[in-house]
């Protein structure tokens, strides 16, 4: 390590020099880590994209709390507001909540003619969007501390499945990204392996003349590490086109408004770059260290 | 220099490479190691440079015990031993000059100082036109001087030659062994191993024989009994 500390121009000067002598074998490398993170980060963005869509469904939520027919209006709604600090809160009164209800039944609407005006309770209605069910069940307990509750309603169903199915999603999600980061792996340490066995002579005579495992090692990391990256940034250009290319018509599908970077946000390019050339160097290491070890 | 004592090789599923051999090479001899195909002539070479471990006996090269050597410090021994070998082993996509300065830019020489060395040591084979050229471009003979070359410009304490002109044509050997011999009398110590009889008549050096892994015979006699 004190050998490449010590000599970094002659290191990178040896890596850019042996890729310029064989540009096919980097090229091939370099397309690998291309196609390899880019399948990955493309699944990555089809994922961030899911998880989005779901986010925005469960946005929809909203709590309501019922009060008792007498209860003061006013004063539940500032109690409510207290509790719900930063979230819409609204009184609905018992006629409101009717007249809302009949309005909702459309042409039936006239089922409910003759009722009396205070059928359906008043209730404080508080806008949720994007809550999580740990984050609505402590919201409701709160609520239901507001003079004159009778019951809070979360859609605690609704939001346990939603909860459900996107943690499996992130699981799946996981799992499918380690396997397919695996491969990815093993794919990139392979091309490289043959980069190296086609150098072998040179690995050879570089221990003929007394070089350490070290100066050996050195070129080849950093050509593994300037592939990776140069890879990564192939793969992040390609998935940021498909992104842009992409999104208006997702936007159209989902009706939600998703824009490149939602899909294809700074941190997943960053990550790619950053986990090509993490990913060139550790499989590099292992190319040419299995060949010193074969000797 | 390099001494064996009761030195055996063994590879797995073979006969013995190497029985009993015990031999030591003074600081500054020239020997001649002789005997034919599968003699064990090779395999003691690379015993020396440690590209082999022997299976029992000692072996000290410069009075070190290989066999107690880390892996780590090997390539620091090595770079006392210039080897050359039969097959050259020379990179084909670099040119005769960088061929040449391989060892030198291993031990981090600056590049002004492996460039002067260079330039000295191609003089000195003959080969400074030929610096630029491409070792493919170059006769068998003129190959073989930069291998020699090659192996000489870290100044060595000892050089190992491994059939070092099984490829050449006579003229171009005398040139190689020309050059060895130039080499020892400048202080480097000398191991040529050859199955070549003239040369062992030409050169007046010890000669050692080898025989189905065994010395057979050691000294200058051997040229006389027609061992080789």
């Amino acid at each position: 390590m004190i050998a490449l500390l010590r000599r970094p121009a002659y290191f990178v000067s040896r890596a850019l020099e042996a890729m310029a002598r064989r540009p096919r074998v980097a090229l091939v490398a370099t397309l690998t880590l291309a196609v390899a993170l880019f399948v990955t980060g493309l699944f990555a963005a089809a994922l961030r994209g899911a998880e989005r869509l779901l986010g925005a469904w469960a946005g929809e939520v909203s709590i309501s709390v019922y009060l008792d027919p007498g209860a003061d209006l006013e004063r539940a709604r500032e109690a409510a507001a207290d509790a719900a600090a930063g979230r819409r809160v609204e009184a609905v009164s018992a006629p409101e909540a009717l007249r809302r209800f009949r309005e909702a039944l459309g042409p039936q609407g006239g089922l409910l003619d003759g009722v009396k005006p205070d059928l359906l309770p008043p209730s404080i209605e508080v806008s949720a969007p994007g809550i999580r069910l740990a984050e609505a069940r402590a919201l409701a307990s709160r609520l239901a501390q507001v003079p004159g509750a009778r019951e809070v309603d979360y859609g605690n169903a609704w939001l346990e499945k939603l909860e459900r199915l996107l943690g499996r999603l992130r699981w799946a999600g996981a799992a499918l990204f380690a396997a397919l980061a695996a491969g990815a792996a093993v794919l990139v340490a392979n091309t490289l392996r043959l980069g190296v066995f086609a150098r072998r002579e040179e690995i050879e005579i570089m221990r003929l003349v007394g070089a350490t495992d070290l100066f050996v090692e050195a070129p080849f990391l950093i050509e593994g590490l300037l592939q990776g990256a140069l890879g990564g940034s192939l793969a992040a250009v390609a998935l940021l086109a498909v992104a842009a290319a992409a999104a208006p018509a997702l936007a159209g599908a989902t009706g939600l408004a998703l824009a490149r970077a939602d899909l294809v946000p700074g941190s997943l390019v960053g990550a790619l770059v950053g986990g090509g050339a993490a990913l060139g160097l550790f499989s590099s290491a292992l190319a040419v260290g299995r060949e010193l070890r074969r000797r | 220099m390099v001494e064996l004592f009761h030195v055996h090789k063994q590879y797995a599923g073979e006969a013995p490479a190497l029985l009993d051999v015990t031999l030591g090479v003074e600081k500054g001899e020239f020997v001649f190691l002789t005997g034919p195909s599968g003699a064990g002539k090779s395999t003691l070479m690379r015993l020396v440079f440690c590209a082999e471990v022997a299976t029992s006996g000692q072996l000290l090269v410069f009075g070190r015990n290989v066999a107690k050597l880390t892996p780590s410090q090997i390539p620091y021994l090595r770079r006392s031993i210039g080897v050359v070998f039969q097959d050259f082993k020379l990179l084909p996509d670099r040119t005769v000059a960088e061929n040449v300065a391989f060892p030198l830019e291993v031990r981090g020489l600056p590049a002004r100082e492996v460039r002067r060395k260079v330039e000295a040591i191609l003089r000195s084979v003959g080969l400074e036109l030929k610096a630029a050229k491409f070792p493919l471009s170059l006769s068998g003979g003129e190959q073989q001087r930069v291998a020699v070359a090659r192996a000489l410009v870290g100044d060595p304490a000892l050089l190992l030659a491994d059939e070092p002109t099984g490829n050449l044509d006579p003229e171009r050997t005398l040139e190689v062994m020309d050059l060895l011999q130039a080499a020892n009398a400048r202080g480097t110590t000398v191991l040529v191993a050859t199955h070549d009889r003239s040369l062992l008549e030409r050169y007046k050096k010890r000669v050692v024989a080898l025989e189905r892994g065994r010395v057979v015979a050691d000294g200058a006699e051997i040229r006389r009994a027609g061992r080789a």
